[in-house]
């Protein structure tokens, strides 16, 4: 009974999706408070129902219900709990629900928090997200019903992936969708701005928590998937230009280049034609996220399989809802008011370049994922376009983003003083030189690569450090007068420092891993040893291990580096005889920020004694490409509880004044 | 039913109580007060702060400040709309929530199954264990099994009727799994092991392991006699390419069976075959379906490697599965591909080399 309610629920949550767009588009047309407030409850309705119906699902998976075909197509009895509940979104039709319930989930939040809103913008947020609402749960409902029955349900379901048998696939997905589909409300407040065709300084200041909340999710989200590929797939890289990462990176990269054009539509009242196109492409590239990951056009360990029908409908579901965002754009955007005017040297063209990088970054990574699509699709012959053009073309980008970084937040709006910031930031200067030189010098093998983006990396650092020193005005006040405006500093403020610091750590990490990274492969009996970044590693033993749902090869390897013990790394080659796949655990050993990171492979005969191939890595500083995003994520998080942001708690604190 | 029905109405009754009751408290509410004033006055403050930390000069400050009054006057102009707090007609409300109500039960009509119980794995379970095991279906019986050996997990006779189970039900994994419990509870019993070469060589697509081997040598160690091992080790020499060994390993296992077992023939059309082979014969052929079925799987290789091309391993199988393929351009192509990819890597030119060396299947 419990599986049916929840597809009842999943059909009441379409019907009062449909509502809330006709109760909300009534509301703003008759000008009724009383219709646009149904059409606020029928959200709140929806966002409830879909919940109903997510629970039913993760009971249909814990109770390993395989009259469900979701269930029985994703799921077995010996999987662990955390992977029954987890499984829940590790299929297409799942994830789709989760979808919906994020989606419908920030419906109810912009509803719920957004009290301070006019009453004709507001309505017509709602109206537009019911609208979105409406087409992703019919989409869910007709094409992806994840609560569909079977009559003759099978004895035991076809398990999982095993790859995606991880605890990160109980928290990557959920933070990627909250990051993804929170840009939908970015999306409906434009489009509600287009209609209205009115964007101001209040305009901005409503936007920017979403897109905060959102981006901060996303790149923790992004971060994790980064980081689940970096010690689950067993090749030692974090971030491998595959197309779906690309696909959490588009909207990433639309969303930062948001939160930077949205201060200056707030502040000085300019670039809102185009802080509104960022806002509809934030969340038309998470649509093409998901387009690309459902259609079938990729293969990838998230490419769902999937018949090409259900691509079809999320291409054309794509196309309706952006298209007409964007027609929308076309035909009002050019109707709004000019913001004020500003020099070349100043925050606001500061804040410019940096969206012409970001927007140029998100372009190059545009083409190098759909390219190769479209002309497989046209010639049927594939081309892999893959980290060197990236390389080429998105690294160079990202190094103008880096120099030019720490110069933004010291200068003055409107007018800027060139001279003056970079008598601020010599210090940073300085120092970012000397530490590139030195590890130029002293690092070997010599790399330049990995030199540049250590001073670079300590640039931004030391820059925003700089700039937090300028702004408690360190060294020119007394120290304990230095420390009462850090401590006073808003929370705003910090949360720029923080993100800006987290990319200068990632920065830091990217370089030297890419730069310094040591690499061995070599096939080894037991008591074999192979030698990588100055560790002598030697394959103890390899026992066997009868695992819940699996059966495995674990080894043992002792890692001494100068004769000194440093640590036993135990990777495991894992067979799941349920989908008959094999994956590899990997075994790191984390020395201070860098990682010694161990794969076991393949077991083979030789006429004497099986041999293992065993590859293992040295990714020097590699913790900090994951520690920066999380910084940054943080730095989001921080700003987005600045109590200014928020209009109507605000108002009532200010008022007195 | 009725229940299923009841809460299905509660539900919706819920959402249409949402409906209204938020519409109901609109009347009340205020229009949210105009926020322009606090964002001027915020933007004052900041411009303020600016000027402090000697950002700004006072012309320039004045300039923006005169600039933040005027957006703020600009806003204050922009005509208001008036809206109505009045309720409308009763009808119109109503309909806002029966409407949805109505067409959530026409959709769930359409695409539920209405009324259908859920099927815990659990409650299947009881049932199976409760009914006969001759009504139950091979899949059926490996789980009630599999739970048995749980609650027994000391019986090695549990493990061998669930390996023989999961044989039956096409699943020679779970049947290699239970069967090496089974060998770890009674180490000599030689069918035990027996079995296990089996199941690891059916698990293995006919192929003889090492672990098959290595449990049929058990085997023989325990029962000399043993003629399914016998003839499977003589048919893993003859897949190695020993021939002659193998094939005098068969000929003797002929010479020691009695005229009448039901084994000799399949044993003398084997030897027959092997004899008449020219070359090496590899593992039994596969069929039509399992060879469409490898190919599927190559391709899906192929393509993601395409996607993902940074995979040593990947590259080795995919050289290995043309080579076994016969596809002798293709492996040709993938080997030239991957030889460029890791130049730099002579522990991976090797394996390539050897993968391209594999003789193709028959």
């Amino acid at each position: 009974m419990i599986a049916e309610l929840g597809a009842f629920a999943l059909a009441l949550a379409l019907a009062f999706a449909l509502a809330q767009l006709v109760l909300s588009a009534a509301g703003r047309i008759r000008r009724s408070t009383v219709l646009a407030a149904a059409g606020e409850g029928a959200a709140l309705a929806v966002f409830g129902a879909v919940a109903l119906a997510f629970a039913a699902l993760i009971h249909a998976f814990v109770t390993s219900d395989f009259s469900v075909a979701n269930v029985a197509a994703n799921s077995h009895t010996e999987k662990p709990l955390l992977y029954k509940v987890a499984g829940a979104w590790g299929s297409h039709e799942g994830s789709m629900l989760l979808w919906c319930l994020a989606l419908t989930g920030y419906g109810a939040a912009a509803v719920a928090f957004g009290r301070s809103l006019p009453r004709p913008l507001k309505a017509s947020m709602v109206a537009v997200q019911g609208a979105l609402a409406t087409v992703f749960l019919a989409y869910t409902l007709f094409a992806s019903n994840p609560l569909a029955r079977v009559a003759d349900p099978p004895v035991e379901g076809r398990s999982l992936n095993p790859l995606l048998q991880d605890p990160a696939l109980a928290i990557h997905p959920p933070f990627l969708y909250a990051g993804y589909v929170g840009m939908s409300v970015v999306f409906a407040l434009a489009v509600a701005a287009l209609i209205e065709g009115r964007i101001d300084a209040a305009w901005a200041r409503w936007v920017r928590p979403w897109t905060l909340a959102a981006w901060s999710l996303l790149t923790v989200g992004i971060t994790l998937g980064s980081f689940w590929a970096y010690y689950e797939l067993g090749w030692g890289g974090w971030w491998f230009w595959d197309p779906v990462e690309n696909a959490s990176f588009m909207p990433w990269l639309a969303a930062t280049a948001l939160l930077h054009s949205a201060i200056v539509t707030e502040k000085r009242g300019a670039l809102a034609g185009w802080t509104l196109f960022l806002a509809l492409a934030a969340f038309s590239f998470s649509m093409l996220g998901a387009f690309l990951v459902r259609s079938g056009v990729l293969t990838s360990v998230h490419a769902f399989a999937v018949d090409p029908t259900r691509g079809v409908l999320l291409l054309i579901i794509l196309g309706v809802t952006s298209g007409a965002g964007f027609a929308l754009f076309a035909w009002r955007a050019p109707k709004l008011a000019q913001g004020g005017v500003f020099a070349p040297v100043s925050r606001e063209s500061a804040l410019v370049l940096n969206n012409i990088l970001l927007a140029a970054a998100t372009t190059t990574v545009l083409l190098g994922t759909l390219y190769p699509l479209i002309r497989e699709a046209v010639t049927g012959e594939p081309i892999s376009v893959g980290p060197p053009y990236f390389n080429l073309t998105f690294t160079p980008l990202m190094a103008a983003l880096a120099i030019l970084l720490p110069a933004g937040p010291l200068l003055a709006w409107k007018r800027g003083d060139a001279a003056g910031v970079l008598q601020r930031l010599w210090v940073a200067i300085l120092i970012a030189l000397a530490a590139g030189l030195l590890a130029y010098a002293l690092v070997s093998p010599r790399k330049a690569f990995g030199a540049a983006g250590l001073a670079m990396g300590t640039w931004i650092i030391a820059g925003g450090i700089a700039e937090l020193i300028e702004r408690t005005r360190g060294f020119r006040v007394a120290p304990a007068e230095s420390l009462r405006r850090l401590v006073r500093l808003p929370r705003g403020a910090w949360g720029m420092t923080l993100a800006h610091l987290g990319l200068g750590v990632f920065v830091l990490g990217a370089c030297f891993e890419t730069g310094w990274k040591a690499e061995r492969a070599e096939t080894l009996p037991l008591g074999g040893a192979l030698d990588v970044g100055g560790y002598h590693l030697v394959l103890d033993a390899v026992s066997d291990v009868d695992g819940p749902n699996y059966e495995a090869e674990r080894a043992t390897i002792r890692a001494t580096r100068d004769g000194a013990p440093i640590c036993v790394g135990q990777p495991e080659r894992r067979f799941y005889p349920a989908g008959g796949q094999t994956t590899s655990e990997v075994a790191i050993c984390y020395r201070g920020a860098s990682h010694l990171y161990i794969v076991l492979g393949e077991r083979r005969e030789t006429a004497t004694t099986p041999v293992w191939l065993v590859r293992a890595y040295w990714n020097p500083w590699a913790t900090l490409i994951f520690l920066g995003p999380v910084i940054m994520g943080l730095g989001g998080l921080i700003s987005l509880s600045d109590r200014r942001l928020r209009l109507g708690v605000a108002r009532r604190r200010e008022l007195p004044a | 039913m009725i229940a299923f029905w009841a809460t299905a109405g509660v539900l919706s009754a819920a959402a249409a109580l949402l409906v209204l009751m938020r519409a109901a408290r609109a009347a009340t509410l205020a229009e949210p007060a105009d926020p322009m004033p606090v964002l001027y006055r915020r933007q004052l403050a900041e411009i303020g702060e600016l000027a402090d930390r000697g950002l700004l000069g006072a012309a320039e400050r004045k300039s923006a400040e005169a600039e933040a009054a005027r957006r703020l006057l600009d806003a204050a102009d922009r005509p208001s709309e008036v809206w109505s707090a009045a309720s409308p007609r009763g009808v119109i409300l109503l309909g806002a929530v029966s409407v949805p109500a109505a067409l959530a039960l026409l959709l769930y009509l359409g695409l539920g199954a209405p009324g259908m119980a859920d099927q815990p794995f659990e409650a299947r379970l009881t049932h199976w264990r409760a009914v006969s095991p001759t009504e139950l279906s091979p899949p059926q019986m490996a789980a009630v099994l599999q739970r048995l050996t749980r609650e027994r997990p000391d019986d090695p006779e549990g493990y061998r009727f669930l390996a023989l189970a999961e044989g039956a039900s096409d699943n020679p994994a779970g049947a290699a799994r239970a069967l090496r419990q089974a060998v770890r509870l009674a180490p000599d019993r030689a069918e035990l092991w027996e079995m296990l070469g089996e199941a690891l060589m059916l698990q293995a697509g006919g192929q003889m392991t090492a672990d098959a081997r290595a449990a049929f040598n058990q085997d023989l160690k325990l029962d000399p006699k043993s003629a399914a091992a016998r003839f499977y080790l003589a048919q893993g020499q003859i897949a190695a390419g020993d021939r002659a060994g193998g094939l005098a390993a068969w000929r003797a296992l002929e010479a020691d069976l009695p005229p009448d077992d039901p084994r000799l023939p399949r044993l003398r059309r084997a030897i027959a075959e092997a004899a008449a082979q020219p070359a090496p014969a590899a593992g039994p052929a596969l069929s039509a379906d399992q060879l469409t079925a490898i190919r599927g799987m190559v391709a899906g290789l192929a393509a993601r490697l395409r996607v993902k091309p940074d995979d040593p391993d990947g590259w080795v199988r995919l050289v290995r599965a043309y080579a076994v393929l016969g596809e002798t351009a293709k492996r040709e192509a993938t080997l030239k591909d991957a030889r460029v990819r890791y130049a730099g890597r002579p522990d991976i030119l090797d394996q390539l080399s050897q993968a391209a060396r594999t003789e193709p299947m028959r």
